[in-house]
């Protein structure tokens, strides 16, 4: 019982860093508009 | 600090004086290394190749391919006197191979991506100085074509800010190996005229590489881009570097490869992020690049080499990132089929 207690313990701490790291985590703020355009020789000069 | 290459008196074999013979010597014929054989021998600048690879029985093959120029193939021992040296070995010891090759009185490129080999290649600048000879340090994909973008996006501002390199691809195995050390090693940010130690593998960033890549997670690792881009933007607020990975990249970063690498790491790509001052206000550019990191890399090795035999670099120890002007780079890599974009749609305000 006293094994099951423990896993048990560990598995929900285990769950509640995980949420805190997905949930405060960064990911950036993907662009919502633009596209690429390739470069060529008049747009260097 | 460079001038341009003049191409009307000498890029062109036949209007060289065959007084001479010009010899190139690359060691380390891995992928990137036999990329530069390949461009140095369809250049016509170059007479005779010498490439060093420790196992000079697996080149017979691709001596072969390498058409119009003599080639020879040697051991590790001591480097041969030549007029440029291409050190495309494995990551380690370059500096050493540097002051050697100084010593025989040639010009150096190396492609090395280690801090530790960049940092003592940029202490030999005043030897190379002295020699007349140029050290062209991180000539590759990342440092290499990152530091020619950052440098030509960053001419484009009265004041750059901050500048924020990113790259997700490698080269050959050897690269591979590089980079799978490097993730767990400490990186280095320039802030604020200071430079600040952090954790490999941290900082997460969602970063949108060029189509068709896309959007990958960057990371923190132990790259060279924001060493020697400080030498260009000292006023910059913060440089840093990041690098593309996967779950399971970051989960086995901590272990030994556990398989063998790919004979090569690409598609691969580079954004690069400049923020400033233009025109009085506030604004953030974005350009970046497609391509096969070993291509690049050897396309780069290669230009740095041939622009080196015919005189049109300065002396001293420098990165493509302290150019005066990268332009005439960004065309000739362009000619070779290495096309740079730019992101539109960035707002200003």
């Amino acid at each position: 019982m006293r094994v099951l207690r423990r896993a048990l313990l560990a598995a929900s701490v285990g769950a509640a860093v995980a949420a805190v790291l997905r949930l405060r985590g960064s990911g950036g703020v993907p662009p919502r508009q633009g596209s690429w355009r390739q470069l060529s020789g008049p747009d260097f000069r | 600090m460079v001038s341009l290459p003049d191409k009307e008196a000498g890029a062109n074999s036949a209007d060289r004086i065959f007084a001479d013979v010009t010899t190139v010597a690359v060691i380390g014929a891995g992928v990137v290394g036999r990329g530069v054989a390949r461009q140095l021998a369809a250049s016509g600048v170059v007479d005779r190749l010498i490439l060093g690879s420790r196992r000079p029985e697996r080149l017979r093959g691709f001596v072969r391919q390498l058409i119009g120029v003599d080639v020879e193939v040697i051991a590790p021992g001591p480097l041969p006197s030549v007029d440029v040296t291409v050190l495309a070995q494995p990551t380690g010891g370059h500096a050493e191979l540097a002051d050697e090759a100084l010593g025989n009185g040639s010009h150096v490129v190396s492609v090395s991506d280690s801090i530790k080999d960049v940092e003592a290649l940029l202490d030999l600048d005043a030897a190379a100085t002295k020699a007349d000879r140029s050290i062209i340090i991180g000539a590759s994909f990342s440092p290499g074509l990152s530091c020619l973008l950052a440098r030509h996006a960053g001419s484009r501002f009265e004041r750059v800010e901050e500048v924020h390199v990113a790259r997700m691809g490698t080269g050959g195995p050897a690269c591979q190996r590089q980079l799978h050390r490097a993730r767990t090693k400490e990186a280095i940010d320039w802030r604020d005229g200071n430079w600040r130690k952090r954790p490999g593998g941290t900082g997460r960033e969602l970063v949108w590489f060029p189509d068709p890549l896309g959007a990958r997670d960057c990371y923190r690792a132990a790259l060279p881009d924001a060493l020697l881009l400080s030498r260009n933007f000292p006023e910059a607020d913060r440089i840093t570097a990041k690098v593309a990975a996967t779950r399971r990249d970051r989960f086995s970063a901590w272990l030994p490869m556990l398989r063998s690498p790919h004979n090569d790491g690409g598609p691969g790509a580079i954004r690069i992020e400049v923020r400033g001052m233009r025109d009085g206000i506030q604004a953030t550019d974005v350009i970046g690049a497609i391509d096969h990191p070993s291509a690049v890399a050897g396309a780069i090795a290669a230009i740095a080499a041939e622009w080196s035999l015919l005189g049109a670099l300065p002396s001293g120890g420098w990165s493509l990132g302290m150019l005066d002007d990268p332009v005439p780079w960004l065309l000739e890599l362009e000619e070779r089929g290495i096309k740079a974009a730019v992101y539109q749609g960035i707002s200003t305000s």
